[in-house]
């Protein structure tokens, strides 16, 4: 039957008639999701009169959506398979600190510095992996630790100081070379006046895609966070898969923390802080379950999207930041309850 | 047998309840008399749990007629007149043990609740006044037992449900309890008594009543009780015997395991010697707690053993192929969040891998379309969700999924939990048939006529060692079987009756 199971793919039809249910859920939840981004566009479009449809605005919105983009999808990683992870704000704080300290006060390359930063970011999901997975601490608990650590060490290299390559100091020349080539890493002269976070962002959510639903890997972290226990008796690897994951979103979050230190060419000690409750509400309302188990790349990508557009909408009319707070915060819960509602009456009907 | 004046005690008629596609209860009647212990045997997925359940006031009966002292019974009867006592206690382990009798009768909305003077004689009557003050959570299983058992006292409770209670204590710590539920049934309360453990069914019940497909198929009372009568009524009751799928004798096999003082570390099972042949069957029984579910994921690796375990070699399967482990419980071998055709090929995708790491979803479901078939999985495709399927056929899926390693020994714990009658019979005959390649099957089976419907060969656990080791084709009929296992199995367990 082994060999039923893996050599003869001629052999029987492989898929024998009925609906395919699994795969329409996930298509309708998509759906539902473009649906309420076109609404909403629309409403914005409407209410500020046409000043939200202007190319500058919609670029910028973009901007945005790709910095939360890059991030959420380290983050679906992690919920996919079980865990939680709350350290990626600090780890992305930290990034961005620890390339422009090593670059412009410690004097190195600006491309070690910038190494130096990942492999940093690596040691942080391979700390929170560690203590996840071994001592087997919750993640809530384990990565808010090394979220208030990173954060330390943060302000600890800054001095609590801000960053401007620019502007490295008195006493202090840089590489001309150096500077160019860190700021053209997201700023190029692109068709249609598009930001290079764009670009960015479609190469990382291209890997996401494959990694999530192509590869043996996403198919087993999905496993792995549907039914850790059964997964365990299935012989799966399970804290091998989980130590990955939290790699994978620190990983991904110094990529974020490093791009907007490129954009926006200066660094602040605090500037994670403003970033992780804005990707939990994206990537839950993209569809992710904090009980593990799923989450995909299109929904996490529709979630940054939608947020993107509330955030820039909500400041272009002017609503000021209470009300954009108590606007994200509603879609957020009322994603995941419209979510919940919908799973309940297909199992009812 | 009873007949008073007063209707007293519990009346239970024609009670139906049904889960899904599960009838738990088909017409059950009973009578629950005050002043004796009743106890209740059946085998796994009986409906037991589901008439606790509902005598509890956890769930409500679909159609029957429960009464109590003569009046028609409510759901508020369930929760302050009955009282659980489970395997697992239900209490809370940060609070003290004079606490958790105050929990839900505190009495006052302002400031910490007092303990009452009333509650402090009803801890002297179970024994629990030296640790009146101890956090329920540090004193041992049976203790919190008997702080359940205190609780219910003084909620004044007057029926007593006590499900497999004891799974988990010692002899002693037994005999303690049984005592308790003596003292109980002697105060004229209405105890009952569900457990596998037949011969503490003997030993202490006045009446026995055997539950079979959600209906009592006999009652058994004074001297018609014994150990090897309820085992027999167990077997005799089952509906659709299946023909048995048995070979004949299968020996002198090429050996795929043989354990050498196999010892647990946790205690369960000591110096177990054991010998798995090619083509076999091999059962595990022995009620919880003997050590055969422990011994079945030994070998697994899912329990720590020391000892000496040798395993058959093979060109083709890596070792952590060779054996497969699935658990009696669906939610630890099923994955609700994945379809039924990711469910079937899970233990083998890495096998359809690319070095990138592609998975080969196209072969992978091939593969799968192929399982169905061959495990006779009804299912109108292979991208429905696992739990959209009938519990046999979640079942054959989970099988399938573990067979397709192809390993040399599947261990498995009870393969039919909870499946229907026509999968039970299909799923014995796939067991068979994946014996027939030349690997085989340790089960840990809790029902007799499971044993001799597809088991070459029984091991019997008692105490965490085996007491014998039965070959089933010596015995005619599964009655046989299942009274000379009933011998073995319980004999040393049973404390002597008060």
């Amino acid at each position: 039957m082994t060999a039923s199971a893996t050599s003869s793919p001629s052999a029987s039809s492989a898929s024998p008639g009925g609906g395919a249910r699994l795969p329409l859920r996930e298509f309708g939840r998509t759906a539902g999701l473009v649906l309420t981004i076109v609404l909403v566009m629309a409403l914005f479009a409407i209410v500020s009169d046409g000043k939200f449809l202007q190319p500058d605005n919609l670029l910028g919105m973009l901007r945005y959506m790709s910095t939360l983009a890059i991030v959420g999808l380290g983050l679906t990683v992690v919920l996919v398979v079980g865990e939680i992870d709350l350290s990626f704000g600090a780890v992305y704080g930290f990034s961005g600190m620890i390339t422009a300290v090593a670059w412009i006060s410690w004097g190195w390359n600006v491309g070690i510095a910038i190494g130096f930063a990942f492999l940093c970011a690596i040691v942080v999901g391979i700390f929170n992996g560690f203590f996840t997975t071994v001592t087997k601490i919750p993640s809530f608990i384990a990565t808010l630790g090394s979220s208030i650590l990173v954060f330390g060490f943060t302000l600890l290299v800054s001095g609590s100081g801000t960053y401007t390559p620019r502007q490295p100091g008195p006493g202090r020349t840089m590489n001309e070379q150096q500077v160019d080539w860190f700021y053209g890493l997201s700023n190029q002269n692109l068709p249609l006046g598009l930001p290079m976070g764009a670009i960015w962002m479609l190469g990382v959510a291209l890997i996401f895609w494959y990694l999530l639903s192509k590869s043996l890997f996403g198919f087993r972290l999905k496993a792995i966070g549907g039914n850790p226990i059964a997964a365990n008796f299935a012989h799966l690897p399970v804290r091998r898969y989980k130590l990955w994951a939290f790699v994978i979103c620190a990983v991904a979050a110094c990529l974020a923390g490093v791009l907007v230190f490129s954009f926006i060419s200066t660094v602040q000690p605090d500037s994670g802080a403003n970033l992780l409750f804005p990707t939990f509400a994206a990537v839950v309302i993209g569809g992710a379950s904090l009980s593990g188990g799923r989450g995909t790349v299109i929904g996490t990508l529709l979630g940054c999207l939608l947020l993107a557009i509330l955030n820039n909408g909500l400041a272009l009319i002017a609503a000021g930041a209470f009300l954009q707070q108590i606007f994200i915060g509603a879609v957020t819960i009322g994603a995941v309850v419209l979510d919940q509602a919908t799973q309940r009456w297909r199992r009812d009907a | 047998m009873t007949t008073a004046a007063l209707p007293r005690g519990i009346t239970i008629t024609a009670l139906t309840k049904r889960y899904g596609d599960t009838q738990a209860l088909a017409g059950l009647d009973l009578a629950v008399l005050p002043g004796q212990i009743l106890g209740i045997a059946g085998p796994n997925g009986a409906g037991k749990s589901t008439l606790v359940r509902i005598l509890s006031g956890e769930a409500t009966p679909d159609t029957g007629v429960i009464t109590i002292d003569g009046r028609r019974w409510t759901a508020r009867d369930g929760i302050d007149r009955v009282a659980v006592v489970h395997q697992e206690p239900q209490l809370f382990p940060n609070l003290t043990v004079a606490d958790n009798l105050l929990v839900g009768r505190e009495g006052s909305r302002l400031g910490w609740p007092h303990s009452r003077p009333a509650d402090d004689e009803i801890l002297q009557q179970v024994g629990l006044a030296g640790v009146r003050d101890h956090t329920v959570g540090s004193l041992p299983l049976a203790m919190q037992q008997r702080v359940e058992i205190a609780r219910a006292l003084v909620q004044r409770a007057d029926v007593f449900l006590f499900d497999e209670p004891n799974s988990a204590l010692t002899e002693h710590e037994s005999a303690e309890l049984f005592a308790q539920m003596r003292a109980l049934a002697d105060a004229g309360r209405c105890v009952m008594l569900v457990s596998h453990r037949l011969g503490e069914l003997a030993a202490y019940a006045q009446r026995v009543v055997i539950i079979i497909d959600g209906r009592a198929q006999t009652e058994l009372s004074g001297e018609e009780i014994s150990e090897e009568r309820i085992a027999r009524e167990l077997v005799v009751g089952r509906s659709g015997a299946t023909e048995t799928l048995r070979p004949g004798a299968v020996g002198g096999g090429e050996v795929i395991l043989e354990l050498t003082k196999w010892t647990e570390r946790g205690g369960a099972f000591r110096d177990l010697d054991l010998r798995i042949h090619a083509g076999e069957v091999l059962a595990i029984v022995g009620v919880e707690g003997s050590g055969g579910r422990e011994l079945v994921r030994s070998v697994a690796g899912f329990e720590r053993a020391d000892g000496q375990m040798m395993l058959a070699e093979s060109g083709s399967s890596r070792s952590g192929d060779r054996v497969v482990y699935l658990t009696g419980d669906r939610s630890e071998s099923l994955f609700d969040n994945l379809s039924v055709g990711e469910n079937l090929y899970l233990r083998v995708v890495k096998r359809l891998t690319t070095r990138l790491g592609y998975l080969r979803r196209g072969q992978a479901e091939t593969g799968a379309a192929q399982a169905k078939d061959e495990f006779l999985v009804k299912a109108a495709s292979l991208s429905l969700p696992i739990r959209s399927l009938s519990g046999g056929n979640q079942q054959k899926v989970a099988i399938a999924a573990a067979l397709t390693v192809a390993p040399h020994l599947f261990a498995v714990e009870e393969p039919t939990r909870g499946v229907d009658l026509g999968s039970k019979a299909e799923i014995y005959r796939l067991l068979r048939e994946f014996c027939s390649r030349g690997s085989s099957v340790l089960m840990y089976c809790t029902e007799d006529s499971e044993v001799f419907d597809v088991a070459d060969r029984v091991c019997v656990m008692a105490d965490g060692r085996i007491a014998d080791v039965l070959s089933v084709s010596d015995y005619g009929d599964a009655e046989s079987l299942a009274e000379a296992i009933a011998g073995l199995a319980g004999s040393d367990l049973i404390p002597a009756a008060p």
